[in-house]
Parts: structure tokens; sequence; C-alpha cells
């Protein structure tokens, strides 16, 4: 307990001196606010649009892409991850194009998934479930592969089905590998939903950082960035909860 | 103990593994009939296909010929089975682990519960059911698979080397215990092991084993008084078919201890 109240001091001890250099540049040094606005006008921005409701709008589009790039990504990884450790003849097939798809930068084909699939969430969706998928889909076969023999024979001395199988054995135990790639994942998820609102559409916090940049409400871009920042933050510390309560089993002895 | 009928036959059963160069014998035709009840121990070096048979009677392997009849009257799980390493699922509990084979065949939770935690008491766990395995000793998370291995009463019990991972003192325990979870379940209990002491404690039969190619070399009667302790181990009768079982060893040339 001692030592997580000492990590926390640590924290804002390093936050607090952040601030004051954030604050002594441009205030003792006078750096223009359309560089670099104060600490105090970028909060008073954000809880501007905080007030008008605005932010909770583009905040919950942004988080409510991801999430679902997230889930959607997650899913179909594991599922043709899953079906390749079991159809090994698929895995033959599939190898070279997986390989071609999963090189290609996500990222560049961004536009190209405009062109295909409007300018609405479902471009965006896309680009974030292409992030997602490969860390997370080559996680899941590293842990499918990785599976005892000796469960196999546990599996096949109770007589379990494929779906107690998969449920009760191999999806459990492939558990850690997934989340390594779920990890990067939610990484990338964050920085293709933002960069899929700055190239379309009006809602989200990359759509509000190009308004604000295009504008010069340099304040407001701030907050913007800053919300970004959080919501990385939150992320992290979603995924840490939920893994320190799936793999709680695989933790150091206390 | 000793009922006249019999639990598992086992007619010219004989395995071949195909390898890169042509076809390898694993285990050449066995025949022996064990009754039920029976506890019999099979000794022999590595690679005189030990392991193989508990796995042919087990299912998880295919004979290559010959047939495997158990008079389990058509039970979906005949056999239990208890592995070199405890084998236990590290993300469940311990009697998660044990309650296992009852929760995956729709066993009432109430139901399963008692059953698993009598038999946590029996393998001598009780305290430790809300453990995970990584939380336990060797021996105490071979103790968990042998309550595993029992928790759908299977009438046949095939141990696969299940202490040569534990260390001696353990080992003699746990030895002890298994003699006495066997004379008040009534199981039929084969037992690999590469201990010949180990074998003749136990057992109220013998087969020895030889290697390459893997075969019965013999099955030896064991005359001890039951139930067996430390004075068995004073017993001069122990110590003939001891040395007895170390000689067959020898003179086929294996790497026995």
């Amino acid at each position: 307990m001692a030592k997580r109240l000492a990590a926390w001091v640590d924290y804002a001890l390093a936050l607090i001196v952040l601030l004051a250099a954030w604050w002594f540049a441009t205030g003792p040094m006078e750096m223009p606010t359309y560089l670099l606005p104060s600490p105090l006008r970028t909060w008073n921005a954000l809880v501007g649009i905080a007030v008008t409701g605005e932010l909770w709008v583009h905040l919950g589009f942004t988080l409510q892409n991801i999430v679902l790039g997230l889930v959607l990504g997650c899913v179909a990884g594991i599922a043709l991850a899953y079906l390749m450790t079991r159809f090994p003849k698929l895995a033959v097939w599939l190898d070279g194009p997986l390989v071609i798809l999963q090189t290609a930068p996500k990222i560049a084909l961004a536009p190209l998934f405009v062109v295909w699939f409007g300018f609405g969430i479902l471009s965006k969706i896309i680009l974030i479930f292409s992030l997602v998928f490969f860390p997370v889909f080559i996680g899941a076969v590293a842990g499918f592969r990785s599976l005892d023999p000796k469960m196999k024979d546990l599996a096949k001395l109770l007589g379990l089905s494929t779906f107690q199988r998969f449920r009760q054995i191999e999806l459990p135990s492939a558990m850690p590998e997934v989340f390594v790639g779920l990890k990067i994942g939610a990484v990338q998820a964050l920085v293709g939903a933002v960069l899929a609102e700055w190239m379309s559409g009006k809602f989200g916090l990359g759509y509000l950082m190009t308004f604000a940049s295009a504008t010069y409400k340099t304040p407001l871009l701030f907050a913007a960035v800053l919300m970004t920042v959080v919501l990385g933050l939150l992320l992290h510390v979603m995924l840490t909860m939920l893994e320190n309560r799936l793999l709680s089993w695989k933790s150091a002895k206390k | 103990m000793a009922q006249s009928e019999r639990m598992i036959d086992i007619a010219g059963v004989h395995k071949t593994f195909v390898a890169d160069h042509g076809t390898v014998t694993a285990l050449e035709p066995v025949s022996i009939t064990i009754k039920a009840g029976e506890f019999i121990s099979i000794v022999g070096p590595s690679g005189c296909g030990k392991s193989t048979l508990l796995r042919l009677i087990s299912g998880l392997d295919q004979a290559s010929g010959g047939t495997i009849t158990l008079d389990t009257a058509g039970r979906k799980r005949p056999v239990g089975f208890v592995f070199q390493e405890p084998v236990l699922l590290p993300w469940k509990t311990i009697i998660e682990n044990v309650r296992f084979p009852l929760d995956t065949a729709g066993v009432s939770r109430a139901q399963s519960d008692k059953i698993a935690l009598d038999l946590i008491k029996m393998v001598g766990l009780d305290g430790f059911e809300k453990a995970l395995p990584r939380q336990l000793s060797g021996g105490m998370r071979q103790r968990a698979a042998i309550a595993r291995s029992l928790s759908d009463d299977p009438p046949i019990l095939l141990m696969d080397e299940p202490f040569s991972a534990v260390d001696l003192m353990t080992r003699d325990t746990l030895n002890d215990e298994l003699l006495r979870i066997w004379q008040s379940t009534g199981k039929t209990i084969l037992l690999v092991t590469h201990s010949v002491d180990e074998a003749a404690y136990l057992a109220d039969r013998v087969m020895v084993m030889t290697a390459r190619p893997g075969k019965l070399k013999c099955i030896h009667n064991v005359d001890l008084a039951r139930p067996r302790g430390e004075e068995t181990k004073l017993d001069p009768a122990y110590h003939a078919l001891v040395a007895q079982l170390r000689r067959d060893l020898r003179t086929s040339g294996g790497e026995a201890h």
C-alpha cells in the first residue's frame, strides 16, 4: 500500500513539474498563444466545450469507434487464428495473402478505405479493425500453437465437445498471448481512430483537432490533444484491469 | 477385493509407428487379463512401451492390431488417467480442477461440489480448495490430479509414472495414500513406474517389460500380505521379489534402476 502511494506521489510530482514548465514558457517567457496557449487558456477551452456538450459528442464518437474496432478485431483475430490451427490446410492457403495484408501499411490504405466505404462510420471502423486484427491474430496463433499436448490428451480423455475444448482449455491457455497482441492493438486503434477522423466526417476528437487548427484556435487544439492522451491512458487502465482479472493465475507468486 | 470378473481383457495388442526410415515397433503383441479391483504395476526401462500400453487402454492412441475389451458397461469415460505431470488447468482453482470432469459432463453444481470436496479431503488437500495450482508444491498438485481422475468415478485408474517428479519422501507418503485410496474405492489400477521397489510394494501383480522392441517379458504375482506398510518393506519376501525384478530387468540389458 505504501509502495502504491509512493508511486502516486511520483506521478503527481512529475505532472506538476511538467505543468510548471508549461506555465513558465507561456507566462514569464511570453510564448504567443497561437504557438503555445497557457495551461489556463487550454483548460478554459476544454471547460468551454465540456459545458456546451460538444466535447462529449466528439469523445463519445471516438471512444465508440475504438471499442467497436477493438471488439470486432479481437473476435475476428481469435476466430481466424483458431480456425487456422484447427485446419492446417487453411493455414497453408491463407499464409501468403495474410503476410501481404499484414505488412501493408494500414495507415496508407486509409484514404482507400474512405473511397470504398464512404465518409461515415464504416470506413473508420474498418481502419481501426485492420489495425487491431493483426496483432491479436498473431498473438492468438502463437497462443493456440503453444497449447500443452497433455492438455489435448486431457480433453480427449474427458471426451470434451469442440466447444467445451475451446471454451475451457484452448481459449484460456491462449489468453496471455492474445493479450500481448491486444495491448499493441489498442494503441494502434487510438491512432487509427484519430487519423480516420482527420480525413473525413464531422465528429470525433480527430475532427476537433483539424477544425481547431484550421481556425487557429490553438487552445482548443491543445484541449483536443490532451483528451486523446487521456483516452489513451483510459484504454491502458481498462486493459490492465481486464488483464489482472483474466490472467491473475499467471502473475508471479505473492 | 479379488472378484473373479474380468475388468480389462488385452489380447494380442501391438503398436507400430511409421517413422522416416520404415516402421518402428513400439509394442510387440501383449496379452493379459486383469480382474476387477486388481492393482497392477508395470516396470521397465525407457522405450519398453509401458506408457504406450496405457495410452492404448485409455483410448488416447489406437492399437495397430489386437483387441482391448473393457468391462465398463458402455460408460462414456471408463478410465481415469494420471499423467507424469499433474496437467491441472492453471487458471482454475483446485476445487474447479477436481470438479472439471463433472462440470463438463453436466453434473449439477451442488452434487459436483460435494464429490469434489470429499475427494480433496481424501487426498489430504482440505484447506486448499480455493488455491491455484501454482501455489501448491509438486506433490500437492499430483494429489489434486489424482482427485480429478477419480471425480467422475471411473472403474479403472491408469497412472503413468505419477510420482516420478516428486521427491523420495513425498513419494513414499503418496504411495501409502494411493494404497489407502485403492482399498477404499476398489478401483482397478494400472501403474507404470521406473521403480521396482514401488512396483513390488504396491501391486498384486507386476508386469516386467523390456525395450527395443517393447514387449512383455514376464508377470510376477506378489503374495505379500495386505494392508501393506512399513513392515512390508522389512519382509524378506519383498526383498526377494525386488531382487528378482532387478535381475529380470538387468538380463534384458535395460537401463532401469
